[in-house]
Protein backbone atom coordinates (compact mmCIF):
# COMPACT_ATOMS: atom_id res chain seq x y z
CA UNK A 1 0.00 0.00 0.00
CA UNK A 2 3.06 2.16 0.55
CA UNK A 3 3.80 1.94 -3.15
CA UNK A 4 2.20 4.96 -4.59
CA UNK A 5 3.20 7.31 -1.64
CA UNK A 6 3.39 10.84 -3.38
CA UNK A 7 1.55 14.22 -2.77
CA UNK A 8 -1.65 12.50 -2.19
CA UNK A 9 -1.07 11.34 1.21
CA UNK A 10 -0.66 14.71 2.33
CA UNK A 11 -4.49 16.35 1.83
CA UNK A 12 -6.51 14.28 3.72
CA UNK A 13 -9.39 14.82 1.58
CA UNK A 14 -7.89 14.41 -1.96
CA UNK A 15 -8.68 11.25 -4.06
CA UNK A 16 -5.44 9.43 -5.41
CA UNK A 17 -5.02 8.85 -9.18
CA UNK A 18 -5.32 5.19 -7.98
CA UNK A 19 -9.09 6.56 -5.99
CA UNK A 20 -7.39 6.39 -2.75
CA UNK A 21 -7.81 8.58 0.55
CA UNK A 22 -4.57 7.82 2.19
CA UNK A 23 -4.84 9.27 5.10
CA UNK A 24 -7.83 7.26 6.05
CA UNK A 25 -5.68 4.23 5.34
CA UNK A 26 -3.22 5.21 7.29
CA UNK A 27 -5.60 6.11 10.31
CA UNK A 28 -6.66 2.53 9.61
CA UNK A 29 -2.72 1.68 10.42
CA UNK A 30 -3.17 3.76 13.90
CA UNK A 31 -5.46 1.33 15.07
CA UNK A 32 -3.18 -2.05 14.31
CA UNK A 33 -1.11 -0.66 16.98
CA UNK A 34 -3.43 -0.48 19.90
CA UNK A 35 -4.30 -2.56 22.17
CA UNK A 36 -6.59 -5.71 21.37
CA UNK A 37 -10.17 -5.25 22.21
CA UNK A 38 -12.82 -7.77 21.97
CA UNK A 39 -16.70 -8.45 21.72
CA UNK A 40 -19.10 -11.44 21.72
CA UNK A 41 -22.72 -11.32 21.37
CA UNK A 42 -24.90 -13.98 23.31
CA UNK A 43 -28.73 -14.18 23.39
CA UNK A 44 -28.29 -12.80 26.78
CA UNK A 45 -26.09 -10.14 26.11
CA UNK A 46 -23.08 -9.13 25.12
CA UNK A 47 -18.99 -9.65 26.59
CA UNK A 48 -16.56 -6.60 26.10
CA UNK A 49 -12.94 -7.79 27.19
CA UNK A 50 -9.81 -5.06 26.29
CA UNK A 51 -6.18 -5.48 27.11
CA UNK A 52 -4.32 -2.92 29.06
CA UNK A 53 -0.97 -1.90 28.40
CA UNK A 54 0.74 -1.40 32.07
CA UNK A 55 3.70 0.27 30.87
CA UNK A 56 5.37 0.71 34.24
CA UNK A 57 4.68 -1.15 37.47
CA UNK A 58 4.14 2.51 39.12
CA UNK A 59 0.67 2.65 36.78
CA UNK A 60 -2.43 3.04 38.68
CA UNK A 61 -3.90 0.78 36.35
CA UNK A 62 -7.61 1.90 36.85
CA UNK A 63 -6.77 4.96 35.10
CA UNK A 64 -6.38 2.78 32.28
CA UNK A 65 -10.32 3.53 30.80
CA UNK A 66 -10.63 1.44 27.46
CA UNK A 67 -14.04 0.53 27.87
CA UNK A 68 -16.67 3.41 28.74
CA UNK A 69 -20.47 3.60 29.11
CA UNK A 70 -22.42 6.00 26.06
CA UNK A 71 -26.12 5.32 27.66
CA UNK A 72 -27.46 2.87 30.14
CA UNK A 73 -27.89 0.71 27.61
CA UNK A 74 -24.99 1.27 25.68
CA UNK A 75 -21.18 0.60 25.98
CA UNK A 76 -18.13 0.73 23.57
CA UNK A 77 -14.60 -0.86 23.93
CA UNK A 78 -11.56 1.26 22.10
CA UNK A 79 -8.45 0.69 20.29
CA UNK A 80 -5.85 3.25 18.71
CA UNK A 81 -5.80 6.60 19.88
CA UNK A 82 -7.46 7.08 23.27
CA UNK A 83 -7.84 10.99 22.91
CA UNK A 84 -9.44 10.81 19.63
CA UNK A 85 -12.29 7.85 21.11
CA UNK A 86 -13.02 10.54 23.73
CA UNK A 87 -14.32 13.40 21.64
CA UNK A 88 -16.10 10.39 19.65
CA UNK A 89 -17.93 8.84 22.62
CA UNK A 90 -18.93 12.63 23.85
CA UNK A 91 -20.58 12.89 20.77
CA UNK A 92 -22.56 9.38 21.08
CA UNK A 93 -23.49 10.11 24.88
CA UNK A 94 -25.07 13.75 23.72
CA UNK A 95 -26.33 11.70 21.06
CA UNK A 96 -28.08 8.96 22.95
CA UNK A 97 -28.95 11.62 25.72
CA UNK A 98 -30.74 14.08 23.55
CA UNK A 99 -32.75 11.21 21.85
CA UNK A 100 -34.10 10.12 25.34
CA UNK A 101 -34.82 13.92 26.32
CA UNK A 102 -36.78 14.54 22.70
CA UNK A 103 -38.47 10.74 22.10
CA UNK A 104 -38.57 9.74 25.98
CA UNK A 105 -36.61 6.44 24.72
CA UNK A 106 -33.47 4.82 24.46
CA UNK A 107 -31.75 5.24 21.39
CA UNK A 108 -31.09 1.90 18.87
CA UNK A 109 -27.72 1.13 18.94
CA UNK A 110 -27.28 1.09 15.27
CA UNK A 111 -28.31 4.67 15.39
CA UNK A 112 -26.05 5.41 17.73
CA UNK A 113 -23.42 3.75 15.80
CA UNK A 114 -24.38 5.88 13.08
CA UNK A 115 -23.90 9.19 15.18
CA UNK A 116 -20.42 8.08 15.84
CA UNK A 117 -19.53 7.48 12.08
CA UNK A 118 -21.23 11.00 11.00
CA UNK A 119 -18.82 12.36 13.35
CA UNK A 120 -16.34 10.37 11.76
CA UNK A 121 -16.26 11.79 8.54
CA UNK A 122 -16.51 15.65 9.70
CA UNK A 123 -12.80 15.82 9.07
CA UNK A 124 -10.36 17.41 6.63
CA UNK A 125 -10.23 21.54 5.43
CA UNK A 126 -13.61 22.97 4.84
CA UNK A 127 -14.14 25.15 1.97
CA UNK A 128 -13.85 28.24 2.64
CA UNK A 129 -17.55 30.21 3.63
CA UNK A 130 -18.77 26.19 4.34
CA UNK A 131 -21.14 27.00 6.75
CA UNK A 132 -20.37 23.57 8.68
CA UNK A 133 -16.65 23.67 9.81
CA UNK A 134 -14.87 20.36 10.82
CA UNK A 135 -13.86 20.11 13.86
CA UNK A 136 -10.68 17.70 13.66
CA UNK A 137 -8.08 17.93 11.21
CA UNK A 138 -7.62 14.20 10.40
CA UNK A 139 -8.89 11.25 10.49
CA UNK A 140 -10.19 9.68 13.97
CA UNK A 141 -7.30 7.28 14.91
CA UNK A 142 -9.22 4.78 16.93
CA UNK A 143 -12.07 1.79 16.53
CA UNK A 144 -14.61 1.22 18.45
CA UNK A 145 -16.80 -1.89 19.63
CA UNK A 146 -20.02 -0.31 20.18
CA UNK A 147 -21.78 -2.92 22.42
CA UNK A 148 -25.67 -2.62 23.10
CA UNK A 149 -28.74 -3.81 23.94
CA UNK A 150 -32.27 -2.47 22.57
CA UNK A 151 -35.87 -3.68 21.63
CA UNK A 152 -33.80 -5.95 18.74
CA UNK A 153 -32.29 -7.23 21.26
CA UNK A 154 -28.14 -7.55 22.03
CA UNK A 155 -25.84 -6.39 19.07
CA UNK A 156 -22.49 -5.32 18.64
CA UNK A 157 -21.06 -2.88 15.87
CA UNK A 158 -18.01 -1.93 14.60
CA UNK A 159 -17.49 1.42 13.87
CA UNK A 160 -13.58 2.40 11.96
CA UNK A 161 -12.28 5.67 11.18
CA UNK A 162 -13.51 5.88 7.80
CA UNK A 163 -17.28 6.62 8.91
CA UNK A 164 -18.20 2.82 7.66
CA UNK A 165 -19.48 0.31 10.17
CA UNK A 166 -21.14 -3.04 10.83
CA UNK A 167 -22.71 -5.59 12.92
CA UNK A 168 -21.01 -8.58 14.57
CA UNK A 169 -21.47 -11.64 16.47
CA UNK A 170 -17.75 -11.58 17.72
CA UNK A 171 -15.15 -8.90 16.68
CA UNK A 172 -11.46 -8.22 17.58
CA UNK A 173 -9.81 -4.65 16.81
CA UNK A 174 -6.42 -3.63 17.76
CA UNK A 175 -2.60 -5.33 17.44
CA UNK A 176 -3.82 -9.00 18.13
CA UNK A 177 -6.95 -8.56 16.34
CA UNK A 178 -5.55 -10.68 13.60
CA UNK A 179 -4.81 -13.79 15.23
CA UNK A 180 -7.85 -12.82 17.93
CA UNK A 181 -10.41 -12.78 14.90
CA UNK A 182 -8.75 -16.18 13.54
CA UNK A 183 -9.66 -18.01 17.12
CA UNK A 184 -13.05 -16.58 17.22
CA UNK A 185 -14.12 -17.61 13.53
CA UNK A 186 -13.42 -20.95 15.00
CA UNK A 187 -14.93 -20.97 18.45
CA UNK A 188 -17.72 -18.91 18.30
CA UNK A 189 -21.46 -20.16 18.13
CA UNK A 190 -24.86 -18.73 18.58
CA UNK A 191 -25.75 -20.61 21.97
CA UNK A 192 -23.14 -19.31 24.03
CA UNK A 193 -24.52 -18.38 27.82
CA UNK A 194 -22.33 -14.89 29.46
CA UNK A 195 -20.33 -16.65 31.35
CA UNK A 196 -18.45 -19.14 28.60
CA UNK A 197 -18.46 -15.99 26.41
CA UNK A 198 -16.18 -14.31 29.24
CA UNK A 199 -13.81 -17.03 29.22
CA UNK A 200 -13.92 -17.21 25.31
CA UNK A 201 -13.12 -13.13 25.50
CA UNK A 202 -10.31 -14.23 28.21
CA UNK A 203 -8.63 -16.62 26.60
CA UNK A 204 -8.79 -15.25 23.10
CA UNK A 205 -6.84 -12.03 24.71
CA UNK A 206 -4.63 -14.93 26.64
CA UNK A 207 -3.71 -16.02 23.45
CA UNK A 208 -2.60 -12.85 21.76
CA UNK A 209 -1.47 -10.62 24.17
CA UNK A 210 2.46 -9.93 24.72
CA UNK A 211 2.52 -10.03 28.70
CA UNK A 212 0.98 -12.83 30.96
CA UNK A 213 -3.11 -12.02 31.06
CA UNK A 214 -3.91 -10.94 34.88
CA UNK A 215 -6.54 -9.38 36.58
CA UNK A 216 -5.24 -6.20 36.51
CA UNK A 217 -4.07 -6.02 32.45
CA UNK A 218 -7.61 -7.17 31.00
CA UNK A 219 -10.79 -5.25 31.35
CA UNK A 220 -14.08 -7.01 31.36
CA UNK A 221 -17.59 -4.74 30.70
CA UNK A 222 -20.78 -6.45 29.71
CA UNK A 223 -24.49 -5.10 28.52
CA UNK A 224 -27.55 -7.09 29.40
CA UNK A 225 -31.22 -6.33 29.37
CA UNK A 226 -32.15 -5.93 33.23
CA UNK A 227 -28.25 -4.71 34.20
CA UNK A 228 -27.68 -2.19 31.30
CA UNK A 229 -23.76 -1.68 30.64
CA UNK A 230 -21.80 -2.73 33.08
CA UNK A 231 -17.41 -2.67 33.94
CA UNK A 232 -16.73 -5.47 36.22
CA UNK A 233 -15.45 -5.06 39.33
CA UNK A 234 -11.27 -5.80 41.05
CA UNK A 235 -13.19 -8.50 42.09
CA UNK A 236 -15.54 -10.05 39.58
CA UNK A 237 -12.59 -9.56 37.41
CA UNK A 238 -10.29 -11.69 39.79
CA UNK A 239 -12.85 -14.70 39.91
CA UNK A 240 -13.60 -14.82 35.93
CA UNK A 241 -9.44 -15.01 35.48
CA UNK A 242 -8.84 -17.56 37.86
CA UNK A 243 -11.70 -19.96 35.92
CA UNK A 244 -9.54 -20.01 33.05
CA UNK A 245 -6.37 -20.35 35.06
CA UNK A 246 -7.84 -23.74 36.15
CA UNK A 247 -8.11 -25.29 32.85
CA UNK B 1 -53.09 20.45 32.42
CA UNK B 2 -54.73 22.28 29.39
CA UNK B 3 -57.44 24.33 30.80
CA UNK B 4 -60.85 24.12 29.46
CA UNK B 5 -60.79 27.73 27.26
CA UNK B 6 -63.94 29.45 28.94
CA UNK B 7 -66.93 29.99 26.57
CA UNK B 8 -67.05 33.39 24.97
CA UNK B 9 -68.69 34.75 22.21
CA UNK B 10 -66.59 35.81 19.01
CA UNK B 11 -66.07 39.62 18.77
CA UNK B 12 -68.32 42.20 16.73
CA UNK B 13 -65.01 43.44 14.42
CA UNK B 14 -63.38 40.54 12.69
CA UNK B 15 -59.85 40.36 14.19
CA UNK B 16 -56.85 41.55 11.78
CA UNK B 17 -53.26 39.97 12.22
CA UNK B 18 -52.35 44.04 12.20
CA UNK B 19 -53.72 46.26 13.85
CA UNK B 20 -54.41 49.21 11.33
CA UNK B 21 -52.06 52.86 13.29
CA UNK B 22 -53.78 55.45 13.95
CA UNK B 23 -53.26 58.31 12.23
CA UNK B 24 -54.83 61.81 14.28
CA UNK B 25 -52.17 64.01 13.15
CA UNK B 26 -49.78 65.62 16.05
CA UNK B 27 -51.20 62.17 17.80
CA UNK B 28 -48.53 59.80 19.26
CA UNK B 29 -49.41 56.80 17.26
CA UNK B 30 -49.69 53.40 18.73
CA UNK B 31 -48.73 50.51 16.63
CA UNK B 32 -49.87 47.10 16.96
CA UNK B 33 -48.92 43.63 16.83
CA UNK B 34 -51.76 41.02 16.94
CA UNK B 35 -50.59 37.84 15.45
CA UNK B 36 -53.01 35.96 16.46
CA UNK B 37 -56.71 34.93 15.26
CA UNK B 38 -59.11 32.61 16.48
CA UNK B 39 -60.67 30.66 13.79
CA UNK B 40 -63.13 28.74 16.29
CA UNK B 41 -64.39 25.01 15.72
CA UNK B 42 -63.85 22.09 18.34
CA UNK B 43 -62.03 19.17 18.23
CA UNK B 44 -62.48 15.91 20.90
CA UNK B 45 -60.47 12.41 21.32
CA UNK B 46 -61.57 9.14 23.07
CA UNK B 47 -59.39 6.28 23.43
CA UNK B 48 -60.76 2.92 23.90
CA UNK B 49 -59.21 -0.94 24.39
CA UNK B 50 -58.06 -1.25 21.08
CA UNK B 51 -58.69 1.89 19.06
CA UNK B 52 -58.74 5.70 19.33
CA UNK B 53 -61.12 8.37 17.84
CA UNK B 54 -60.27 12.01 16.98
CA UNK B 55 -62.98 14.21 16.10
CA UNK B 56 -63.26 18.07 14.69
CA UNK B 57 -66.02 20.06 13.00
CA UNK B 58 -64.54 21.31 9.54
CA UNK B 59 -65.89 24.58 9.78
CA UNK B 60 -63.06 27.51 10.23
CA UNK B 61 -64.54 30.96 11.13
CA UNK B 62 -63.02 34.54 12.01
CA UNK B 63 -65.41 36.59 13.81
CA UNK B 64 -68.56 36.19 12.54
CA UNK B 65 -67.75 35.35 8.95
CA UNK B 66 -66.92 31.26 7.62
CA UNK B 67 -64.27 31.42 5.96
CA UNK B 68 -64.76 28.13 5.07
CA UNK B 69 -67.05 24.86 5.69
CA UNK B 70 -64.42 22.31 4.88
CA UNK B 71 -60.78 23.13 6.73
CA UNK B 72 -59.74 19.73 8.66
CA UNK B 73 -58.03 20.12 11.90
CA UNK B 74 -57.31 16.25 11.50
CA UNK B 75 -53.69 15.28 10.09
CA UNK B 76 -52.51 11.91 9.57
CA UNK B 77 -48.77 12.31 10.58
CA UNK B 78 -45.98 10.03 9.14
CA UNK B 79 -46.81 7.28 6.54
CA UNK B 80 -46.05 7.11 2.50
CA UNK B 81 -47.39 9.77 -0.11
CA UNK B 82 -49.72 12.29 -0.11
CA UNK B 83 -52.24 10.36 1.34
CA UNK B 84 -50.07 9.03 4.10
CA UNK B 85 -50.54 5.62 4.01
CA UNK B 86 -49.37 3.40 6.45
CA UNK B 87 -49.71 6.20 8.91
CA UNK B 88 -50.85 5.20 12.57
CA UNK B 89 -50.64 8.31 14.28
CA UNK B 90 -53.19 11.25 14.06
CA UNK B 91 -53.02 15.16 15.38
CA UNK B 92 -55.94 17.31 16.13
CA UNK B 93 -54.99 21.13 16.36
CA UNK B 94 -57.83 23.93 16.90
CA UNK B 95 -57.20 27.07 18.07
CA UNK B 96 -55.12 29.38 15.22
CA UNK B 97 -55.37 27.21 12.02
CA UNK B 98 -52.27 28.80 10.37
CA UNK B 99 -50.26 28.07 13.83
CA UNK B 100 -52.24 24.28 13.27
CA UNK B 101 -50.91 23.66 10.07
CA UNK B 102 -47.31 25.14 10.32
CA UNK B 103 -47.33 22.87 13.96
CA UNK B 104 -48.93 19.70 11.74
CA UNK B 105 -46.61 20.18 8.51
CA UNK B 106 -43.26 19.99 11.45
CA UNK B 107 -44.21 16.84 12.98
CA UNK B 108 -45.21 15.27 10.06
CA UNK B 109 -41.57 16.01 8.74
CA UNK B 110 -39.97 14.39 12.25
CA UNK B 111 -42.47 11.91 12.19
CA UNK B 112 -40.96 10.83 8.62
CA UNK B 113 -37.14 11.80 9.04
CA UNK B 114 -37.72 9.29 12.81
CA UNK B 115 -38.47 6.36 9.91
CA UNK B 116 -34.90 7.17 7.84
CA UNK B 117 -32.94 7.78 10.84
CA UNK B 118 -34.09 5.12 12.79
CA UNK B 119 -35.84 2.48 10.83
CA UNK B 120 -38.88 2.02 12.55
CA UNK B 121 -42.24 3.76 12.62
CA UNK B 122 -42.31 6.47 15.40
CA UNK B 123 -44.03 4.80 18.50
CA UNK B 124 -46.84 7.54 19.89
CA UNK B 125 -45.30 7.59 23.10
CA UNK B 126 -42.22 9.38 21.62
CA UNK B 127 -43.83 11.42 18.93
CA UNK B 128 -46.09 12.88 22.06
CA UNK B 129 -42.74 14.03 24.10
CA UNK B 130 -41.51 14.95 20.63
CA UNK B 131 -44.63 17.41 19.79
CA UNK B 132 -44.30 18.50 23.66
CA UNK B 133 -40.65 20.24 22.75
CA UNK B 134 -41.75 21.69 20.02
CA UNK B 135 -44.66 23.51 21.46
CA UNK B 136 -42.15 24.58 24.42
CA UNK B 137 -39.70 25.58 22.14
CA UNK B 138 -41.99 28.30 21.30
CA UNK B 139 -42.63 28.90 25.04
CA UNK B 140 -42.23 32.93 24.41
CA UNK B 141 -44.14 32.81 21.07
CA UNK B 142 -46.71 30.10 21.05
CA UNK B 143 -48.51 28.12 18.36
CA UNK B 144 -51.87 29.06 19.82
CA UNK B 145 -53.29 25.65 19.38
CA UNK B 146 -54.90 22.96 21.67
CA UNK B 147 -53.07 19.85 20.14
CA UNK B 148 -54.75 16.22 20.79
CA UNK B 149 -52.87 13.66 19.58
CA UNK B 150 -53.78 10.04 18.96
CA UNK B 151 -52.75 6.30 18.04
CA UNK B 152 -51.98 2.62 19.29
CA UNK B 153 -49.50 2.07 21.58
CA UNK B 154 -46.84 -0.61 22.01
CA UNK B 155 -49.46 -2.97 23.12
CA UNK B 156 -51.63 -2.51 21.16
CA UNK B 157 -54.14 -0.11 23.41
CA UNK B 158 -55.41 2.94 22.23
CA UNK B 159 -53.60 6.14 23.32
CA UNK B 160 -54.88 9.74 23.68
CA UNK B 161 -52.68 12.64 24.68
CA UNK B 162 -53.52 16.28 24.83
CA UNK B 163 -51.88 19.49 25.09
CA UNK B 164 -52.04 23.05 26.14
CA UNK B 165 -50.01 25.96 24.18
CA UNK B 166 -46.63 25.90 25.45
CA UNK B 167 -46.50 21.56 26.04
CA UNK B 168 -47.49 20.54 28.83
CA UNK B 169 -49.25 16.98 28.20
CA UNK B 170 -50.88 14.58 29.83
CA UNK B 171 -52.22 11.11 28.63
CA UNK B 172 -55.61 10.63 28.97
CA UNK B 173 -59.04 8.73 27.86
CA UNK B 174 -60.92 11.53 26.46
CA UNK B 175 -60.56 14.76 25.70
CA UNK B 176 -62.37 17.89 23.91
CA UNK B 177 -60.65 21.09 22.98
CA UNK B 178 -61.67 24.18 21.20
CA UNK B 179 -64.27 26.78 21.10
CA UNK B 180 -66.83 24.11 22.76
CA UNK B 181 -64.69 22.50 24.74
CA UNK B 182 -66.46 23.68 27.67
CA UNK B 183 -69.92 22.54 26.04
CA UNK B 184 -68.47 19.04 25.77
CA UNK B 185 -66.07 17.75 28.44
CA UNK B 186 -68.59 17.63 31.04
CA UNK B 187 -70.62 15.48 29.15
CA UNK B 188 -67.61 13.22 28.32
CA UNK B 189 -66.36 13.35 32.35
CA UNK B 190 -70.50 11.86 32.53
CA UNK B 191 -70.28 9.24 29.87
CA UNK B 192 -66.86 8.26 29.62
CA UNK B 193 -65.34 8.41 32.79
CA UNK B 194 -68.79 8.38 34.62
CA UNK B 195 -68.99 11.27 36.66
CA UNK B 196 -71.52 12.17 38.94
CA UNK B 197 -73.02 8.33 38.11
CA UNK B 198 -73.71 6.34 41.53
CA UNK B 199 -74.35 2.79 41.86
CA UNK B 200 -78.09 2.61 42.07
CA UNK B 201 -77.74 -0.60 44.63
CA UNK B 202 -75.64 1.49 47.11
CA UNK B 203 -76.84 3.08 49.81
CA UNK B 204 -77.78 6.78 50.47
CA UNK B 205 -75.68 9.89 50.99
CA UNK B 206 -71.87 8.85 52.06
CA UNK B 207 -72.63 5.38 51.20
CA UNK B 208 -73.19 5.98 47.57
CA UNK B 209 -70.61 4.23 45.33
CA UNK B 210 -69.09 5.69 42.31
CA UNK B 211 -69.53 3.73 38.92
CA UNK B 212 -66.45 2.65 37.38
CA UNK B 213 -65.39 3.74 34.08
CA UNK B 214 -64.45 0.24 31.83
CA UNK B 215 -62.73 0.92 28.47
CA UNK B 216 -66.23 1.68 26.20
CA UNK B 217 -66.55 -0.19 22.85
CA UNK B 218 -66.11 1.17 19.22
CA UNK B 219 -69.68 1.84 18.33
CA UNK B 220 -70.50 3.41 21.61
CA UNK B 221 -67.80 6.06 21.23
CA UNK B 222 -68.86 7.17 17.82
CA UNK B 223 -72.52 7.55 18.99
CA UNK B 224 -70.43 9.70 22.08
CA UNK B 225 -69.05 11.58 19.58
CA UNK B 226 -71.68 12.24 17.04
CA UNK B 227 -74.26 13.27 20.10
CA UNK B 228 -71.23 15.34 21.65
CA UNK B 229 -70.62 17.71 18.40
CA UNK B 230 -74.37 17.88 17.22
CA UNK B 231 -75.63 19.25 21.09
CA UNK B 232 -72.32 21.44 20.36
CA UNK B 233 -73.52 22.97 17.20
CA UNK B 234 -77.04 24.17 18.23
CA UNK B 235 -75.32 25.54 21.24
CA UNK B 236 -72.23 27.10 19.17
CA UNK B 237 -72.26 29.66 16.50
CA UNK B 238 -68.15 28.69 15.83
CA UNK B 239 -69.26 24.70 15.51
CA UNK B 240 -70.85 23.37 12.84
CA UNK B 241 -70.93 22.54 8.53
CA UNK B 242 -68.92 18.85 8.87
CA UNK B 243 -68.18 16.64 11.42
CA UNK B 244 -64.73 14.86 10.84
CA UNK B 245 -63.39 11.59 12.42
CA UNK B 246 -60.64 9.30 12.21
CA UNK B 247 -60.46 6.09 13.76
CA UNK B 248 -56.86 4.54 15.00
CA UNK B 249 -56.97 0.75 15.32
CA UNK B 250 -54.22 -1.65 14.85
CA UNK B 251 -54.63 -2.20 11.17
CA UNK B 252 -54.61 2.29 10.20
CA UNK B 253 -56.99 4.79 10.01
CA UNK B 254 -60.32 4.87 9.00
CA UNK B 255 -61.83 8.27 8.09
CA UNK B 256 -65.73 8.95 8.21
CA UNK B 257 -67.06 11.69 7.11
CA UNK B 258 -70.68 13.46 8.17
CA UNK B 259 -72.64 16.72 7.60
CA UNK B 260 -73.30 18.65 10.73
CA UNK B 261 -75.47 21.91 10.31
CA UNK B 262 -74.58 24.41 8.63
CA UNK B 263 -76.69 27.47 10.45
Amino acid sequence: MFIARSEYDRGINTFSPEGRLFQVEYSLEAIKLGSTAIGLTTADGVILGVEKRITSTLLETSSVEKVVEIDRHIGCAMSGLQADARSMIEHARVTSQSHAFNYSEPIKVESCTQAICDLALRFGESASGEEEESIMSRPFGVALLIAGHDENGPSLYHAEPSGTFYRYDAKAIGSGSEGAQAELQASYHKSLTIPEAEEMVLKTLKQVMEEKLDANNVQLASVTKDKGFRVYSDEEMKTCVSRIEGE
Amino acid sequence: MASISSFAMPSEAPTYSFAAAQSASGQPRQHGFYPYTDNGGSTLGISGDSFTILAGDTRSTSGYNINTRYAPKLFKLGGSGPNHEGSKIVLSVVGFAADGNALQERLDTIVKMYKYQHGKDISVHACAQRLSHILYNKRFFPYYVHAILGGIDEEGKGALYSYDPVGSYEREQCRAAGAAASLIMPFLDNQVNLKNQYDPNSGPGLEKVQRVPKPLDRTTVEEIVRDAFTSAVERHIEVGDGLQMMIITKDGIEEVYTPLKQD
